[in-house]
């Protein structure tokens, strides 16, 4: 009979009850890290994407299979042109990760205090107006 | 109480990477009835919290619309201060992130299998530390998925109704059987629910009953579940699923496996079954994972580095595979592990080009093509990392007409694929580039046998083993291509391939596929049709058995073995179905409907006809003709009668006999009208008889006359059930019957039944002495049997005289003309016709003599009416009956 009671007391106390004390601690620990490992995958995969390795192979290997000076040189350039803007679109997509990320920290908390806040003021507005 | 009766099951355990594996939930009324709950309780918090933070949100939406001016929306003291909508707001926002928690959380049915999601450096590392964990105990129970509970609860449920005492292995698999995955299990087998029923009740009802209520899992279905679990973590499976826990319990009772054979499917196929299952639901996992990286692979001409260039001449006479496989037009392969390992080491290596050779249909291009989707997902060696693979269509670029015209422009596009230099180049039929196809003088084969000597880019050609030999091999370009031999699959294989390329076909013509169909389809065509290799062949088989399925039952339609075994009927004419009833009485029957034709000849009869019911109950060697005999005895004694009946009672038709008169063949040099001479495409007069029908007699008439030489041509005929033709295509005789006549030692038979010798003792003796002679001892042991027909006696005349009539009847019946003949006049005729020496043949020309040519005068005079009736006389005179006036 024993299991009975405990599988019940699970159902309600851990289950419903404990989620609800479980639920911060889940949110900065097993939740961030998963949070940030999709975000790390995602931008692995965004480097895959951009060829980072490729071009920096390649860096002197000319365009279009051009092989003249002029072409070279104009290849090279383009090629440093074309790292630098890839990287700064990386950045920018890596701060976008973070910021996302910020909000998974700050969300609940600043979301928890809004509310209560926005409750307490509105209950003060509401008296003082029906004073 | 109840954990006492969970003891037996959990001592159960198996040592594992992930410790020992027990079964740790338990399993009675209330714990299925509380998971029940649980699941429901579960849903409907989650649906709870959704609506309420669907309805703050909702709130606080409509009360900004309704706002006097909207902008405020934008201002800091909107937010912070201090309404009740915006509080409402973040209210919601805070529920939604509580409902992510529990979605993340409890949302899954059953916990994830360590390992399903890690790649194989983890899952090592976790094999090295298995001893660490030996001691603790891995409860397999939490990896079951939520349709498994249903099945486990459902088990539980009927062994309590039976009032069992124990949940046994065959109230778990009853219960699978009935759930979804169990249906759809169901119809790959081919097997209706109900006829499952009866089998499996019987063994449901086994097992100790109890007055409890409560029954317990039997320790059998402990262990079959914990099996289950190791299956799926070895599958590398998110969660155990209903397959396994079916497969499990299959594996694990041998008294379901004899109930599965009863009903027609032996343990193999229920296997293969299963495999075929998983196999699918791992496709669509490789698909995910194929697109996931294909977005990765650029769409067009250019690579990721930038240095490739246009390449306008090449797009026009080629197709780019890797773009087709990156636009998911290109299935996954399945299987060729080895040839793929050995193309991609040999162009590693450095031998760089390569060139596949297989025979038709063996699957070279599938082999490309598995190269291409490896290109796309980058999981080849460097040499071809960032590279396009293009496939030239070589007769589109020879058929310039003028010579001068194509080599120019093949070398233009050689030289954009070298300019390029981010190009496989895959040249179909390489041998074409030789002029083996008929293009004249044109041999572009030594010209880019140089540009491959510089070594700019790679090529990969296909040839048939033929093509290789004549016209690469020995040539400067043979030297520059490492072969890589792509062998004919074996019937296993081909079962694979057909089961991976199912559903593309399945989804295309609106039917469903039984596992019957796919295997017939790889057994029967590596059996029957030789025209082209498997597992094209089969491939195509299934196809027709699709269409053919869909035409004649329209949409959803089950093809079954039975479908397939149509197909490969009609086009072989190979009889290959299921025996229906009416064949099996008329195989029975066989010996009598045979002697309606042939007199006497008992031993040659019956001989015959056993030899045809071995060969379609599928009890003969597959690797041979299905019967090789030589019939001996004096000339017109029914040896060529006894094949024409054969013919025409089995074969359906006199014509499905090739007779091949052996008088003709007495020069050496007359092999080649037999099998064809070298490199003439026509081929011979045997071989392509037999090619375009398989399923024949064969009438070596008069074998003591042909030359040896073609003599030992049959040697390898009657021993392997083959022969090559003069361009090298390998025609298959395991279809037919072979029967050789010959005359040879008529004289000592006549002389010996004369004497009254047995039968037996002519035989020996004619092999010992008479045929010795004229046949080498290899050829005379390579027949199943050599039958010595009797000499036809006097009784045995009047019967084919008889018979000789009746045709006349038959003849004259379609002219509406009668026909009868007295006893007399036909003894008279068979008296006259009977030559111990020549048999039954003067017979035919007394007959002639006497009756047609009688017959002939008064048709022409008009002396006969319709519906008038000719007699032949007791004196063998013909007399016409005029028929009666109409009405009396």
């Amino acid at each position: 009979m024993k299991s009975r009671v405990g599988a019940v007391a699970q159902l309600l106390f851990v289950d419903l009850a404990g989620s609800i004390v479980w639920f911060p601690v889940w949110w900065y620990t097993r939740g961030l890290q998963r949070v940030m490992n999709a975000a790390y995958t995602a931008i692995g995969y965004r480097i895959r994407a951009y060829a980072f390795g490729v071009w920096i192979r390649n860096f002197f290997v000319p365009m279009y299979g051009l092989h003249d000076w002029t072409s070279r040189l104009i290849s090279v350039f383009m090629r440093l042109v074309v790292l630098i803007g890839r990287c700064i679109g990386l950045v920018f997509e890596i701060l976008l990760y973070a910021v996302g990320i910020a909000v998974w920290v700050l969300l609940p908390p600043t979301a928890l205090i809004l509310a209560i806040q926005g409750g307490v003021l509105s209950a003060i507005h509401d008296r003082t107006s029906a004073l | 109480m109840s954990e006492k009766r969970q003891e037996p099951a959990a001592k159960i355990g198996l040592a594992s990477v992930d410790g020992m594996l027990i079964w740790g939930a338990p399993v009675d009324e209330f714990h299925l009835a509380f998971r029940r709950i649980r699941r429901t309780v579960t849903t409907i918090f989650h649906l709870l919290l959704m609506v309420a933070s669907g309805t703050t949100l909702a709130i606080f939406v409509w009360r900004v619309v309704h706002l006097d001016a909207l902008d405020g929306v934008l201002t800091s003291a909107f937010w912070f201060g201090g309404y009740p909508e915006v509080a409402l707001f973040w209210l919601g926002i805070f529920i939604d992130c509580f409902l992510i928690f529990r979605l993340m959380e409890y949302g899954q049915d059953a916990k994830r299998i360590p390992g399903w999601d890690k790649g194989a450096v983890w899952n090592k590392e976790h094999e090295k530390t298995a001893r660490d964990r030996a001691e603790h105990r891995f409860d397999v129970s939490e990896y079951f998925s939520a349709e498994v509970w249903e099945v486990i609860d459902a088990a539980y449920r009927l062994a309590r109704n039976l009032s069992k005492a124990e949940v046994g292995i065959p109230h778990l698999f009853a219960a699978s059987l009935a759930s979804m995955t169990g249906a759809r299990f169901l119809a790959r087998v081919g097997l209706a629910f109900e006829k499952t029923k009866e089998p499996i009740a019987q063994l449901i009802r086994l097992g100790e009953a109890s007055d409890r209520k409560a029954p317990t899992l039997s320790p059998d279905v402990v262990r079959a579940l914990i099996i289950a679990y190791e299956q799926a973590r070895k599958d590398r499976r998110m969660n155990v699923r209903t397959i396994e826990v079916f497969l499990a319990c299959f594996t694990q009772d041998d008294r379901l496996r004899e109930a599965f054979d009863g009903m027609g499917y032996p343990p193999e196929h229920v296997i293969h079954v299963a495999e075929w299952i998983r196999l699918r639901e791992k496709m669509r996992e490789d698909h995910q994972r194929f697109a996931h990286l294909a977005m990765l692979k650029p769409k067009t001409a250019m690579n990721r580095s930038m240095t490739a260039r246009a390449t306008p001449l090449l797009d026009r006479f080629s197709e780019d595979l890797t773009v087709a496989a990156r636009n998911g037009y290109i299935p996954s392969i399945v299987g060729r592990a080895t040839e793929m390992e050995e193309l991609l080491r040999s162009i590693e290596s450095g031998s760089r080009s390569v060139v596949l050779v297989g025979p038709r249909g063996v699957g070279k291009r599938a082999l490309i093509e598995g190269l291409a989707r490896r290109m796309v997902e980058e999981d080849v060696p460097s040499e071809l990392f960032d590279r396009r693979l293009v496939s030239i269509n070589i007769p589109q670029v020879v058929a310039a007409g003028d010579a001068s015209l194509a080599s120019e422009r093949f070398f233009a596009i050689l030289e954009e694929v070298e300019m390029s230099g981010n190009i496989i180049l895959v040249l179909e039929g390489i041998e074409a580039l030789s002029g083996a196809r008929g293009s004249g003088p044109l041999d572009l084969s030594e010209s880019l046998a140089n540009e491959l000597n510089r070594g700019r880019f790679i090529v990969i050609g296909t040839a048939t083993p033929d093509a290789y030999t004549a016209y690469i091999e020995r040539r400067l370009l043979g030297s520059k291509l490492a072969r890589v031999d792509v062998p004919e699959l074996s019937v296993d294989e081909s079962i694979r391939v057909i089961m991976a390329r199912s559903g593309a076909i399945e989804y295309k013509q609106n039917v469903f596929f039984t596992f019957s169909a796919i295997e017939r389809a790889a057994k029967l065509a590596s059996r029957y049709l030789h025209d082209r290799a498997m597992p094209s062949t089969a491939l195509d088989v299934i196809r027709e058995a699709a269409v053919l399925a869909h035409r004649t039952r329209g949409d959803q339609a089950l093809v079954t073995g039975e479908d397939v075994a149509s197909v490969v009927h009609d086009k072989t004419n190979i009889p290959v179905e299921a025996v229906s009833q009416d064949e099996s009485e008329k195989l029975l029957g066989l010996e009598e409907r045979l002697h309606t034709r042939v007199i006497g000849q008992v031993d040659a009869v019956t001989a015959v006809a056993q030899a045809m019911r071995r060969a379609r109950a599928e009890l003969r060697e597959g690797k041979r003709p299905i019967a090789n005999f030589l019939f001996l005895g004096p000339t017109g004694v029914g040896k060529t009668e006894t094949a024409k009946a054969l013919a025409a009672e089995y074969f359906g038709d006199e014509a499905n006999m090739i007779r091949v008169d052996m008088s003709e063949y007495q020069e050496a040099d007359s092999v080649y009208r037999m099998i064809g001479a070298a490199g003439d495409e026509r081929g011979g007069l045997l071989t392509e008889a037999v090619r375009k029908r398989p399923f024949s007699i064969v009438l070596l008439d008069e074998i003591e006359k042909a030359h040896s030489d073609i003599l030992n041509l049959f040697l390898q005929v009657m021993d392997d059930g083959r022969l090559t033709d003069g361009v090298g295509r390998t025609v298959d005789f395991t279809n037919v019957v072979l029967i050789a006549t010959s005359n040879a030692g008529t004289s000592y038979i006549q002389e010996q039944i004369q004497l009254g010798t047995p039968i037996e003792q002519i035989k020996t003796a004619l092999i010992e002495r008479e045929l010795k002679t004229l046949f080498r001892p290899e050829f005379l042991n390579r027949f199943d049997a050599m039958i010595v027909y009797h000499p036809l006696t006097l009784d045995d005349v009047e019967q084919i005289c008889w018979l000789m009539l009746r045709h006349i009847e038959h003849q004259l019946a379609e002219r509406g003309i009668g026909f009868r003949a007295e006893d007399g006049g036909v003894e008279i005729l068979a008296k006259a016709g009977f030559d111990p020496l020549f048999g039954a043949r003067p017979l035919r020309r007394v007959i002639q003599d006497r009756v047609d040519t009688q017959l002939a005068d008064l048709l022409l005079r008009n002396s006969i009416k319709r519906r008038d009736t000719v007699v032949l006389k007791a004196d063998a005179t013909l007399a016409v009956e005029p028929a009666k006036a109409i009405g009396t």
